[in-house]
């Protein structure tokens, strides 16, 4: 029997009739290279082009859209383009993506300086703003994080910042909350990144929407596809599934009220045995919670054991200790040692959640009692 | 003008009549170590010559028997015929480059060779000075390096200016086969090591306590162990779980005697291990005093309940940072600090006892089914061969 996969966050299995649809588009003739003139090519270039307006449609606004490798690279091309001098201001509970590019430029006298977190993981706004001066060129703030689901008013935010300094370009790293939270880009937001893998496409796919206009420097440098941002051969397969991936899943609303059901049922089952780390106002498609006393890593091989499998902290700071994020959040250790992360995805059942919390139920007081 | 590999051996020397099996011995390991490679291997007395090999293969060669145990030193040597002008042309070539004080020290095996060998060795030092004045001056007592002319019976002569030092001890498979309890810390595949030094063949027994330790540390102890294979022709991983011990222990006996009892439960299955495939000794990397499991009274408490073969410690009395430094350089390191935990982190009991009592030892021992935990282990075990 498979087992039940609750680590959405960390990647989504790619849903069938989004990855069919795709093969089959890209099956006899996807395979031209989208920058050639003759009119195979053209057919793709176009196919491309119509995924691009799928996605900017998401984005109502003066907004444009750059194809990337993931959200790791629409985060560095968003960085590396705009925190280039003076302070730039982001929060603790970056990924590490956002977090370790920042760090980098330190040795390019570019200061970062990090907001602190309220224990929820959402960043504490005053905190924030408090760091934002006339020095500051550059503002990234999370919109949904990734390890607690806490979400951040970004639209608020950016609008604060840019009272305080109205030069200040703001960018979003929405990875979490791309296709998954209702939203509307506001005008303050001059760059939000997403990640095609995390929404039931394939992985190796990302993109960068960007105000129109918006001096972006590419990362690299070739053949200047993407208007000379991003050089490189377009990943057609990925752009194909993460256009049919749009498609199955933009009813933002209905899917978020489902995964709502489900994560409060999951919460509810749960109540007696765990601590909920993550906010009632959190994102739905992911829960936070520890088991004090029981070690995180043992919970999860013994929950993969008997058929579920959980991310600890996030599966990108698998390395061990505990997770920068968490421990930003100011949890005592013997919480923070036992952090675990459920997330759902939009075909997650009521069924699984149920299984799900029996199985935890099951194993936490047999690991309990063992460590006692 | 050939290039060829000289290889010395040191304690082979002192074992007079048995000298034969020595030197057979290590002649065999030095051939599998360089299976791989072409080359000519050739035995003279006291040597061994390595020759006939392409010359980007040289340094290869000479890594391989830096690993052999039982070679005291290893050369890269030319070979010439025994002629006065091409021994005078090598010699100088061989101090192209170099700079500093030097001497020339000559040894004649071949008698019929004209010249004698301080004669050889005070005319050639002096053309090597006249050509190399700027960059070169004697020393007889102290010398940067020696360029050694050794001008065999075979007609040949064998010139060479470095000697590597390499890895002494004695050649693999003449001592005996040890059983090492490896764990996936710094100082257990030091021990190996160093009783492969020794000529001790090896087998490896590893413990570990899924779920309480990840596959992850046991995939570590596996690299662990394939690097010390090199240096002991070969190993076998035993992996016995202690998880259903370590949950008794817990469950019965008080929270500091968790690592006592442990330990004496890991000898225990240690012993019978080597009983069953032959292993002569059990070796661990246990330092005298490193950790509260490595008292003397810690120490005597694990090492009551082996009966009848040896343990042998060759770490005891060794400091960290000297442990640490042959880590680094058999290139066991960086593994070994990977944070994997091992079986002995988990449950640790946050103040263990440093001097265990013998008679409390046993007292709180009374309170586990020893023996069926034991039979229970190792009904499981799982070997791996590498």
């Amino acid at each position: 029997m498979n087992p039940i996969y609750f680590d959405n966050a960390a990647t989504t299995m790619t849903h069938s009739t989004v990855l069919e649809k795709a093969l089959e588009l890209y099956k006899n003739d996807g395979y031209f290279n989208p920058s050639a003139l003759y009119n195979p090519a053209r057919k793709v270039k176009k196919n491309i082009e119509e995924v691009r307006k799928k996605v900017l449609s998401l984005f109502p606004g003066n907004y444009d859209l750059v194809f990337t490798s993931g959200g790791t690279e629409s985060d560095n091309l968003a960085i590396s383009s705009f925190a280039r001098r003076g302070n730039v201001v982001a929060t603790a509970g970056e990924h590490s993506a956002v977090y370790n590019s920042l760090t980098f430029l330190k040795q390019n006298g570019v200061e970062p300086r990090f907001a602190k977190l309220n224990k929820d993981g959402s960043v504490d706004v005053n905190s924030l703003l408090g760091l934002v001066d006339e020095k500051t060129t550059f503002v990234t703030v999370t919109h949904v994080n990734n390890e607690t689901g806490a979400i951040n008013d970004v639209n608020s935010i950016a609008k604060l910042v840019k009272q305080k300094n109205s030069k200040v370009i703001f960018h979003t790293d929405g990875v979490q909350s791309f296709l998954k939270i209702p939203y509307r880009i506001s005008n303050d937001i001059d760059m939000y990144s997403f990640s095609a893998h995390k929404v039931c496409a394939l992985k190796g796919v990302g993109g960068l929407i960007y105000k129109k206009n918006l001096p972006l420097k590419p990362l690299f440098f070739g053949g200047g596809q993407e208007k000379n941002i991003r050089s490189g051969t377009e990943n057609t397969l990925g752009i194909y599934a993460l256009g049919f991936a749009i498609d199955a899943f933009k009813n933002v609303d209905v899917n978020f009220n489902h995964v709502k059901a489900l994560n409060m049922r999951f919460k509810e089952e749960l109540a007696s045995e765990v601590t909920v780390i993550s906010s009632e106002n959190a994102s739905p498609y992911i829960v936070s919670f520890s088991i004090p006393g029981v070690k995180a890593e043992i919970m999860q091989r013994v929950l993969d054991d008997n058929g579920l499998l959980l991310g600890t902290g996030s599966a990108c700071s698998s390395k061990l200790g505990v997770s920068r994020i968490i421990s930003n959040c100011g949890l005592d250790k013997r919480v923070a040692d036992g952090v675990l992360r459920a997330s759902f995805i939009y075909s997650s059942t009521l069924e699984e959640v149920l299984l799900a919390t029996e199985i935890i139920k099951k194993c936490a007081q047999k690991l309990k009692v063992v460590l006692k | 003008m050939k290039k060829i590999v000289i290889i010395r051996y040191c304690e082979i020397h002192l074992k007079g009549k048995n000298r034969g099996y020595f030197e057979r011995m290590l002649g065999d390991n030095i051939r599998h170590a360089l299976k791989d490679i072409n080359h000519k291997y050739v035995k003279i007395p006291a040597r061994y010559l390595i020759e006939e090999f392409a010359d980007e293969d040289l340094d290869l060669i000479l890594e391989r028997l830096q690993k052999v145990s039982g070679i005291h030193s290893i050369s890269s040597a030319i070979i010439v015929p025994s002629q006065k002008e091409e021994i005078f042309n090598t010699a100088l070539s061989l101090c192209e480059g170099k700079s500093g004080t030097f001497k020339v020290e000559t040894n004649r095996a071949d008698k019929s060779f004209p010249i004698p060998s301080i004669e050889l060795s005070r005319e050639l030092g002096g053309v090597i000075l006249d050509r190399f004045a700027k960059y070169l001056t004697v020393s007889i007592k102290n010398p940067d390096f020696v360029v050694n002319i050794d001008i065999r019976e075979s007609g040949e002569t064998l010139i060479y200016t470095d000697v590597i030092k390499c890895m002494g001890g004695m050649p693999v498979g003449s001592a005996g086969k040890g059983l090492l309890l490896l764990s996936g810390g710094i100082d257990s595949p030091v021990a190996g090591y160093m009783m492969a030094k020794r000529g001790m063949r090896l087998k490896a027994l590893h413990f570990h306590s899924y779920p309480y330790t990840s596959e992850a540390a046991k995939e570590k102890v596996l690299d662990l162990a394939r690097t010390i294979s090199v240096y002991s022709g070969g190993i076998d991983v035993y992996v016995v779980s202690v998880t259903e011990i370590q949950e008794a222990i817990h469950e019965n006996c008080s929270e500091e005697f968790m690592i006592t009892m442990l330990r004496r439960f890991m000898m225990r299955i240690a012993e019978r291990l080597a009983n069953s495939i032959s292993a002569q000794a059990i070796i661990t990397g246990e330092s005298l005093g490193q950790v509260a499991s490595q008292t003397i009274e810690s120490l005597t408490s694990s090492n009551s309940v082996v009966e009848n073969i040896p343990v042998l410690r060759p770490l005891i009395a060794f400091d960290k940072l000297d442990i640490i430094a042959i880590a680094e350089k058999i290139g066991t390191f960086e593994t070994s600090i990977l944070p994997y935990e091992d079986c002995c982190t988990v449950f640790l009991p946050k103040f263990p006892v440093i001097k265990p009592k013998m008679e409390k030892v046993l007292k709180e021992e009374s309170n586990l089914k020893v023996e069926e935990l034991i039979e229970r282990a190792m009904a499981a075990i799982e070997k791996y061969e590498l």
